[in-house]
């Protein structure tokens, strides 16, 4: 919500800097930005009571003498005759009806109203209406502004249940679906209560004879309203958060005398309707309570002078909790209250000591099983778990995203086998994952499974001595042979008929349930280990890459650390890796064979050949330079 | 001369795979919450309205619990879990005080873009013990908080509002960029969840906080798009060994 801080300022009279301000907002939980000289202010859901100016002074009166200087009619008022019943108390057990005549339209606004529109840069309406928004901002209690001219029946609230539509001041219009709390005149919906007003019998620019309705809402009965039929409303967002009961006649009277502001009222008169009993609620008074629920040591006075200040009143031994704040329930809420005055940050901290419980081996297999595949080249991934494709036993979202995600996943596997393709199409050729997670089926109730899955193509790994060996059934059958001798695993190879690629390594897969595993894996003795620290992440590229290979021969043993000095640290920022790809030592002609990969590809644009051939002649040149190093094949440049 | 045997083939890099980072990152946060003497308890990611909202004192009108919030399934029987807060209602349903859980997984809410996924990470603890207060949930946090970021870190408390914690607070951190972040919820368990939980809170009191994953391990790593956790690319997921 926004607020001026001016208008903030012109009630408090130590006139706080803007930043001052700020620090107490931070400090009482209400988040903002400022714009300017607005405070944007985010409020929490609990904390409807702060959507307006004086909702926040009351607030602020904890750190600063607020002095509010809202003037009212104060005279008695007419009884207004109108036509109106009441089917539905429950939702709406206390209504006002102001009906004011006025002599003639004002041009010019005066005083707090001006400002308002000023200080905030809005656009004007029609007069009643942006008394009535000004009056919303001011108090926190929306009002609507019926043309007193065109409510011709007899007026109704009730709750709807049958489909109409109905069309909004802010000329859309909308099908109202399912249950709906409505004022209807002659069977036609002119407003949708606490969201927006009607069409049909809202004030325009020439109204003079107005009928304000001052009402309150359930909460319950507003919620999700203005999401449903997608229309920004400031009234249900203050209905939906719960407004102060006990303000209408308040509000209706300050109404009242903004109105006689700017224009002679002829004609004024009210009708009120409260089946509401007695919404006070009161607190025992307990300091020790709130001394222990915070861990601090605050003097019955302290607290006495906090709440006093935020509106509570103290009678005998209990605490009265202001009609507004419909927020403050128990001693843990009163404690929050006494907490914010003090500032949680200047709340001391006090040692914690949680007693030591049996420390459970927890998932030990599902750890093992892990750092046996990490130790196998897997890499983990994490898959969200909607899908197009159902079975018969999947479980479907009632509301989905999109009807791409309209099942929960009955398998890892077709997650990996995407996530696969995925990085060949980025030209990995050497690719292994797994996943672990809870698969979840319907089939006469939910069911749960913990599984395992892998998926494995292409090489073996890139390291010299895996490189030429792809991935088959029997690579991946014999690794997990000598880790479960005794166990037997569906694996199955994967077609890659229905597949958008022209690659054709076979894809292995095998997915299981976790409590297949026996405990023979805690013997399993891991080399890989945890990352021991948080490594900063460089943003990767998806432009394609491509790779040159480079093989060298050398007579001179000794030459090897320099080439590979050389190489495997090459600075570029085309090359993205180099790897030793390729290594024989023949020991008779005691001749050394090795051969480098280059992957190429840059950050910003997608690489041409010319482009990867500057650097790689570089490469060759640079290396030719080391003694005794030869390039079979190439012809040496004079 | 036999000089190759001096010199050593070149080194044999085995490509070794590596965690995924929110697993490694929830990972290192339960081991350390559980060096603090809180114990890990499961529960399941498809939950009823009753342990997600109702148990927790989220009552029928707030907004989470909307259509557009939350996602439901199998008409409306049961929900997708959209914090891992109903695996402590069942961990104190099933033990008397004092507890100390920590419970952690995945969540779900009805959410896709730049800075939303409709799959996330929690961790979520509790401690329930005669008189637990306010001033001991910020002594844990700050012990979190300076395990995670390093004593240095400048943090900070805000009142902030939860159904299931009376007080609420929100903690954010000073970036080095000079920018406060949020990075966790916590608060006093409202007495309400513990009365809903067999509970006596007129005898016992408690302390809960949570934290999302994928915030703290963009931190960590300095990842900027939080989808980047789940294109299970291997140039990104090879940076967290």
């Amino acid at each position: 919500m926004k607020i001026a801080y001016s208008h903030l300022a012109q009630s408090i009279l130590e006139k706080p800097t803007i930043e001052q301000i700020s620090d107490s907002l931070f400090q009482l939980g209400h988040e903002h930005e400022i714009d300017g000289s607005i405070f944007d202010i985010e409020f929490t859901p609990n904390r409807g009571d702060c959507l307006s100016l004086d909702g926040l002074l009351r607030d602020l009166a904890v750190f600063y003498t607020v002095e509010f200087n809202r003037d009212i009619y104060t005279e008695k008022l007419d009884d207004f005759l109108i036509d109106f019943e009441n089917l539905s108390k429950s939702i709406c057990p206390k209504i006002s009806f102001l009906k004011l005549e006025i002599e003639e339209i004002p041009e010019v606004y005066k005083n707090t109203l001006n400002n308002y529109f000023k200080e905030l840069s809005l656009n004007r309406n029609n007069f009643f209406t942006d008394v009535s928004n000004y009056l919303s901002y001011e108090t926190g209690q929306p009002t609507h502004c019926y043309d007193a001219g065109k409510i011709t029946g007899k007026l109704l609230f009730h709750e709807m249940e049958n489909d109409k539509e109905f069309e909004t001041l802010l000329d859309t219009k909308i099908n109202l679906t399912g249950k709906n709390s409505v004022f209807s005149l002659n069977n036609e919906v002119i407003n949708l209560a606490g969201v927006v007003g009607g069409k049909s019998t809202s004030c325009s620019k020439d109204t003079k004879v107005v009928i304000v309705e001052c009402a309150f809402f359930q909460p319950e009965a507003i919620i999700g309203k203005s999401v449903k039929y997608d229309i920004q409303s400031e009234a249900s967002h203050k209905f939906e958060r719960g407004v102060d009961p006990e303000c209408h006649d308040q509000v209706l009277r300050r109404f009242i005398n903004i109105v006689n502001e700017h224009s002679n009222i002829k004609n004024m008169s009210i009708f009120s309707y409260n089946s509401l009993e007695n919404s006070t609620h009161q607190i025992p008074i307990n300091v020790k309570k709130i001394n222990q629920v915070i861990g601090i040591d605050v003097s019955k006075e302290k607290y006495t002078n906090y709440l006093t200040k935020l509106g509570f009143v103290f009678e005998g031994e209990f605490v009265k909790v202001p009609s507004f704040r419909s927020d403050v329930k128990t001693q843990n809420d009163l404690a929050e209250e006494i907490a914010r005055v003090i500032g949680y940050d200047n709340i001391p901290r006090v040692e914690i000591n949680i007693p030591k419980s049996e420390k459970l081996n927890h998932k030990a297999i599902e750890k093992k099983l892990k750092y046996f595949l990490l130790d196998n080249g897997f890499y983990e991934v994490i898959n969200p778990p909607f899908v197009s494709l159902n079975s018969d036993k999947s479980i479907k979202v009632d509301n989905p995203l999109d009807s791409n995600r309209k099942f929960l996943r009955t398998n890892i596997t077709n997650s990996l086998l995407d996530n696969l393709l995925f990085n060949e199409r980025r030209q990995k050729d050497s690719i292994k994952l797994f996943e672990i997670s809870d698969i979840y089926s319907s089939n006469g109730g939910i069911h749960k499974k913990r599984k395992l899955s892998l998926i494995a193509s292409g090489r073996v790994g890139l390291d010299y001595i895996n490189f030429s060996k792809k991935v088959n059934l029997k690579y991946i059958s014999s690794l997990f042979k000598q880790i479960f001798p005794e166990e037997v695993f569906d694996f199955k190879i994967l077609s890659r008929d229905s597949l958008d690629t022209k690659i054709k390594n076979e894809i292995i897969a095998l997915e299981v349930d976790i409590d297949q595993f026996s405990n023979d894996i805690l013997a399993y003795k891991e080399i890989s280990s945890p990352p021991k620290n948080f490594n900063q992440y460089r943003p990767i590229s998806d432009l394609p890459s491509s790779f040159k290979d480079i093989s060298f021969s050398l007579n001179d043993y000794s030459k090897m650390k320099d080439l590979q000095d050389l190489l495997l640290n090459y600075k570029s920022n085309i090359v993205k890796d180099v790897f030793v790809f390729d290594y024989f030592s023949n020991e008779k002609t005691e001749q050394i064979k090795i051969g480098f990969r280059f992957v190429f590809q840059s950050k910003k644009i997608t690489l041409t050949a010319a482009e990867i051939d500057v650097v790689y002649n570089e490469i060759i040149n640079k290396t030719l330079r080391i003694e005794g190093i030869t390039i079979p094949g190439m012809q040496e440049t004079p | 001369m036999s000089i190759h045997k001096d010199i050593p083939p070149p080194e044999l890099k085995k490509d070794r795979g590596s965690l995924h980072p929110i697993n490694h990152m929830k990972d290192s946060i339960m081991n350390l919450l559980t060096s603090f003497g809180f114990e890990i308890v499961e529960g399941p990611e498809i939950e009823t309205e009753e342990f997600n909202f109702d148990m927790l004192n989220i009552k029928k009108s707030h907004p989470a619990r909307q259509m557009h919030d939350t996602f439901y399934i199998e008409k409306k029987s049961n929900l997708l879990r959209t914090h891992t807060s109903p695996v402590q209602i069942r961990g104190m349903l099933q033990k008397k005080p004092p507890l100390a859980f920590i419970s952690g997984g995945k969540v779900y809410r009805k959410d896709d873009d730049a800075t939303h996924l409709p799959m996330f990470h929690q961790v979520e603890g509790i401690y329930v013990d005669e008189v637990v207060s306010f001033a001991q949930l910020k002594d844990l946090i700050y012990k979190i908080i300076y395990s995670l970021f390093g004593s240095d870190i400048e943090l900070r408390f805000r009142p902030s509002y939860f159904p299931f914690t009376e007080p609420s607070a929100e903690v954010d951190i000073l970036s080095k960029e000079g920018k406060w972040l949020e990075i966790l919820g916590c608060g006093l368990v409202n007495p309400i969840v513990l009365e809903n939980c067999n509970i006596d809170s007129t005898k016992y009191s408690g302390l809960a906080f949570g934290l999302g994953i994928e915030r703290i391990a963009m931190l960590k790593h300095g990842v900027t798009d939080i989808r980047d956790f789940y294109k299970s690319n291997l140039d990104f997921l090879n940076q967290f060994k």
